[in-house]
């Protein structure tokens, strides 16, 4: 190979060396940003301190003797490969095993790396230069291409890299560029160098630690997020509105919504089979139902089983909760496949504004919303809420609410009932024992008085019979009604009961 | 005057102004609008002298002048009573001060965004409240019954102090003196809820036209609110800001400019109650104050809305001459009765014998400034979990006058993906001459700096992030401020009295600027029409 083109090489190595070096400024500061927040001073304190080390490394560039150059830019280059590449799997390991010594890594990793990559373009500038270019055309080309890097990933990063590699993978991509380099670097300069083979070798080792840690980057994540739930993630997202974890241990399935539990597939079935049929074993006419939430079609599976409906609609806000729960096979399974069944339509809206935008009727209507733990979500527990419900609920039709816990949250659930009554519907409330979240609560409403719980069910099930649903019914002394306000949205008292209520039971 | 300049009075007067604002930037890499709305067409008929010769003529039993509250409620009493043969002139700034906008469906108030729950003299406000649903039931009845979509909905204020969130506006932990004094004051002024005059009238009420005449009473109208508190030994720091925030929030003045008679009106004038809320509760909409309006608009048809500005109006005999210049040009509406509902100064200039009907201009309101900012904002900002975000949002030791969330009040099962908060400023602390001065010249960039600060001072340049679109609005003239002395001006008093061809029908009248005031002398004109 020519001189001519062995510099050129160099002159390109620039260009990868400076892109990386870059890509791991902005991978830090975004997951320092990301885990910490207040992004503006994560980014400049990050930037400050990469920058200052990077001085540090020109500094320190001196003390390397001219005939190791050569090879000590291969070494550094496997430094940074490591470095930088396992970076971010690092820091989300180190955030999720030990959140205090968080920020010193942080910080340690950046100096060290910002070091590294200062150190490059000072050796690669004396190779060009042992090489007797000119230094004039030296420096502007050298600088060229530095700058030229910087401006490539960071257009790269942000638009495609981490939103489609994530953090973990991206760095790691830019490890094995650095790796790359270092490998082309011995094969080109084979005979310049002092120790071709070591070097051969060690760039092979790094290579490989890295892609391994490319293939096992995710496994490496769900490692971590184990950490945080105790059992195996089998999926974890973070959508628009929330973040969904989906946890098995042995055949236990469980789906957390930030964080905090939706259902366990060893007993989900009392909780659907509870919500769903006191209304649909009443309403053998059914034809039109409405879920609101219950995006995992756990609800929507027991309306499926009664023949007479013809159309369900299901109202839930994030389209990654009800994809998730269409496609994954295990999560199918469980469903029963109900949210890719003809009879069901998926609106994937806010519950409450379809409901103010649409005027369709239904004779069952069946809400699953979370409890009314904050301000936004009591909303969904007032009286223009339930008179909006009604306009959608055919005459003789029913609907049933999800009302908390009639025992732990006693004040909270005669509220909601309160909240209904206001409302201008009749209610008939009751009760079932759900093992992961205890005696759990539900209430029916309808337009007229005189509902009456089915005595037999058409259809197959697994927690409720006759004498089942007659205990649902019937309120024993430890949870007999409480005297207290329906929730107005001017002082929504329901949240407070909640937070009341809850604060009381020690769990 | 030019036929050209004439033309582009025409076209400043009659095309959409409330869409034309006075410059649109790129400012802080977001675009920022500014909006004067009213501006160019009221400085055209402040400085231009005659217009050319009407192009049609038009006979109808009533004009009414301005489409603010007080137009648009006495076109609605008229409307109700099955009065028909009435028009009304939209004027430059439609809707007035209940003004509203929307960024792309996320609709926000661009002036006044709040009703106090009616008192008992409030009756014209609550037929307009149960004429559009918003009573349910009890109209009549000490507490009626609102639909508790627009009862504002809990956690409706809070305060930010020292870094963090308080509830409620008045400030805690500032000491037990501070804590003692306003625990007196709100005794203070709850005693003065129930206070009735020699005549025995109330001596505060909303409206203030039904007050006590009482002069022992009006005498409070003689020093400022400052000095009043200062003899009562109100001195606590915390409660002197609360109240000096509240007199700006009304009145666009601070304590030492805001009459003691006024001051004191604030707080025990209302007093309304709901079966469905708790006392001092508000009536409120994404949109502030403008549902009310578009209410009362359909009440009136649009068949009766004109999209004109009025020019001139004259008395000839027992007739009077509306001029109006719109989108042909000039035209001329001859009626029987005139009801002047725009601001007083603009009045002035509408009006050349107003002088003839005892109303001089040293006897025009002194009027505040003010800036509303609206913010549209991609995603909540976080907040801390313990104070979520509420509706009113106020930083204390602030001069401005905090935010409001246009989307408060929506029901939602998430979040909404968006939302507008709508920044107050009102321009309290130097003359109103210089300020109108000042906002004439002022950049984009510096408004929206003086729209933002409450913005920034909570959340930081975090809030950045968040931040899509800014539209700011000027109201130079925006509100009368009640300084000392004003209950006895005889100009007001002589226009409240007018009973003649010429009716006049604003918050002006009254000397302050609420919702009520303008309403019920809105009434008062079309009652006066209707005989």
């Amino acid at each position: 190979m020519k001189a001519c083109m062995r510099d050129r090489l160099l002159i390109l190595s620039v260009f990868v060396v400076a892109s990386c070096g870059l890509a791991y400024e902005l991978i830090a500061g975004a997951l320092a940003s990301y885990l910490l927040g207040d992004s503006v001073l994560q980014f400049s304190s990050i930037i400050g301190c990469y920058l200052f080390a990077m001085g540090v490394g020109s500094h320190l560039s001196q003390y390397v003797k001219d005939e190791r150059v050569l090879d000590t830019f291969i070494e550094i280059e496997l430094l940074v490969a490591l470095l930088g590449g396992l970076s971010a799997s690092a820091l989300f390991a180190v955030f999720a095993w030990s959140g205090e010594s968080f920020r010193l890594t942080l910080y340690a990793l950046v100096f060290l790396t910002g070091a590294m990559v200062g150190m490059e373009i000072p050796l690669v500038m004396r190779l060009l230069h042992q090489r007797e270019q000119r230094f004039a055309e030296l420096v502007s080309r050298v600088l060229t291409f530095d700058y030229l890097g910087a401006l490539a990933v960071s257009l790269l990063f942000p638009i495609v890299l981490a939103p489609r590699l994530g953090l973990a993978r991206s760095a790691l991509l830019f490890g094995l560029s650095n790796v790359a380099v270092a490998l082309w670097t011995c094969r080109v300069f084979r005979a310049e160098l002092l120790r071709p083979t070591v070097q051969y070798l060690r760039s092979l080792l790094v290579l490989l630690v890295l892609g391994g840690g490319f293939i096992a980057a995710d496994e490496l994540t769900r490692w971590n997020e184990k950490a945080i739930y105790g059992d195996d993630v089998i999926h974890a997202e973070t959508t628009p509105y929330q973040r969904l974890v989906l946890t098995r241990w042995k055949g236990d399935l469980r789906l957390y919504i930030n964080g905090n539990l939706q259902f366990s597939s060893r007993d989900e079935h009392r909780y659907h089979e509870a919500l769903v049929h006191p209304v649909m074993g009443a309403l053998p006419w059914a034809q039109r139902v409405l879920i609101l939430g219950g995006g995992d079609g756990l609800a929507a599976r027991e309306v499926l089983k009664y023949r007479n409906v013809q159309q369900v609609t299901l109202v839930d806000l994030d389209p990654a909760m009800t994809g998730l729960f269409a496609r994954s096979a295990p999560l199918v399974a469980l469903n029963g496949g109900a949210l890719s069944s003809p009879r069901l339509r998926v609106v994937n809206d806010d519950a409450a504004r379809w409901l103010e935008q649409h005027s369709d009727v239904f004779d069952a209507i069946i809400v699953d919303f979370p409890d009314p733990s904050s301000f936004a979500l009591g909303k969904l527990y007032s009286v223009p809420l339930y008179r909006l419900l009604s306009r959608h609920l055919a005459d003789n039709g029913l609907a049933v609410v999800q009302s908390t816990s009639p025992y732990h949250a006693p004040r909270s659930y005669w509220s909601i009932n309160a909240t209904l009554r206001a409302a201008g519907l009749a209610t008939t409330p009751y009760h079932a024992y759900v093992p992961s979240f205890g005696e759990w609560g539900f209430i029916i409403a309808a337009h007229r008085p005189g509902y009456t719980p089915p005595q037999a069910y058409r259809v197959p099930l697994k927690f409720l019979d006759r004498e089942a649903t007659r205990q649902m019914f019937f309120f024993p002394p430890d949870m007999r009604p409480w005297q207290v306000e329906p929730n107005q949205l001017n002082d929504q008292r329901l949240v407070h009961y909640f937070e009341q209520d809850w604060s009381q039971v020690i769990r | 005057m030019q036929r050209r300049d004439f033309l582009r009075t025409a076209a400043a007067l009659a095309g959409l102004p409330w869409l034309s604002g006075c410059q649109q930037v790129l400012g802080w890499g977001l675009p920022i609008d500014v909006f004067c709305p009213g501006m160019a067409a009221g400085h055209r008929l402040r400085d231009a002298a005659a217009l050319p010769p009407p192009r049609s003529e038009r006979r109808v039993d009533t004009v009414i002048v301005g489409s603010g509250v007080a137009g648009l409620f006495a076109g609605w009493r008229l409307a109700r009573e099955g009065y028909r043969d009435f028009v009304l002139l939209n004027g430059p700034e439609p809707d007035g001060n209940a003004a509203a906008g929307a960024f792309d469906g996320w609709r926000y108030p661009t002036g006044a965004h709040y009703l106090p729950l009616p008192s008992p003299e409030s009756a014209h406000v609550r037929a307009l409240l149960a004429d559009m649903g918003v009573i349910e039931a009890g109209s009549d009845s000490l507490r009626p019954t609102f639909d508790e979509r627009v009862l504002v909905h809990a956690p409706d204020e809070r305060l930010w102090r020292d870094g963090q969130w308080q509830d409620g506006l008045l400030p805690r932990g500032l000491g037990a003196d501070d804590d003692a004094q306003q625990q007196r004051f709100l005794l203070h002024v709850k005693q003065l809820q129930q206070q009735h005059g020699a005549d025995g009238r109330r001596v505060f009420t909303v409206p203030t036209a039904l007050a006590s005449q009482d002069p022992a009473w009006r005498a409070l109208d003689g020093q400022s609110f400052a000095s009043w508190l200062a003899a009562h030994g109100y001195t606590a720091p915390g409660l002197l800001w609360y109240l000096d925030y509240c007199c700006r929030d009304d009145y666009g003045s601070t304590l030492a400019h805001t009459s003691a008679w006024a001051g004191l009106h604030y707080f025990a004038a209302r007093g309304g109650h709901a079966a469905n809320a708790e006392d001092g509760a508000v009536l409120t909409w994404p949109d502030g104050l403008n549902p009310l309006l578009r209410h009362m608009r359909g009440r009136i048809g649009s068949e009766r809305q004109l999209a004109g500005a009025a020019w001139r109006i004259r008395q000839q005999g027992k007739q009077v001459q509306v001029d109006y210049v719109d989108a042909g040009g000039a035209q001329r509406l001859l009626a029987r009765r005139v009801i002047v509902a725009t601001p007083l100064h603009v009045a002035w200039h509408l009006l050349p014998q107003l002088a003839g009907l005892g109303f001089q201009r040293a006897h025009l309101p002194p009027r505040a400034p003010w800036l509303v900012g609206n913010v549209l904002l991609d995603r909540f900002p976080a907040e801390p979990a313990s104070q979520p975000l509420a509706w009113d949002n106020v930083v204390y030791g602030s001069r401005s006058l905090g935010y409001v969330v246009a989307t408060h009040q929506l029901i939602r099962a998430a979040l909404p993906e968006r939302t507008v908060f709508t920044t107050y400023h009102a321009f309290a602390d130097a003359a109103p001459a210089a300020t109108r001065q000042w906002l004439a010249a002022a950049s984009a960039d510096e408004l929206f700096a003086h729209a933002t600060a409450d913005l920034y001072a909570v959340y930081g340049p975090r809030l950045r992030r968040h931040l899509l679109a800014a539209r700011l609005t000027v109201r130079a003239h925006a509100m009368a401020s009640p300084q000392p002395g004003f209950l006895a001006n005889p100009g007001l008093a002589a226009l409240r009295a007018a009973d003649g061809p010429i009716l006049f029908a604003h918050a002006d009248l009254s000397g302050l600027s609420l919702f009520e005031e303008a309403a019920w002398w809105g009434d008062v004109a079309a009652q006066r029409v209707l005989g």
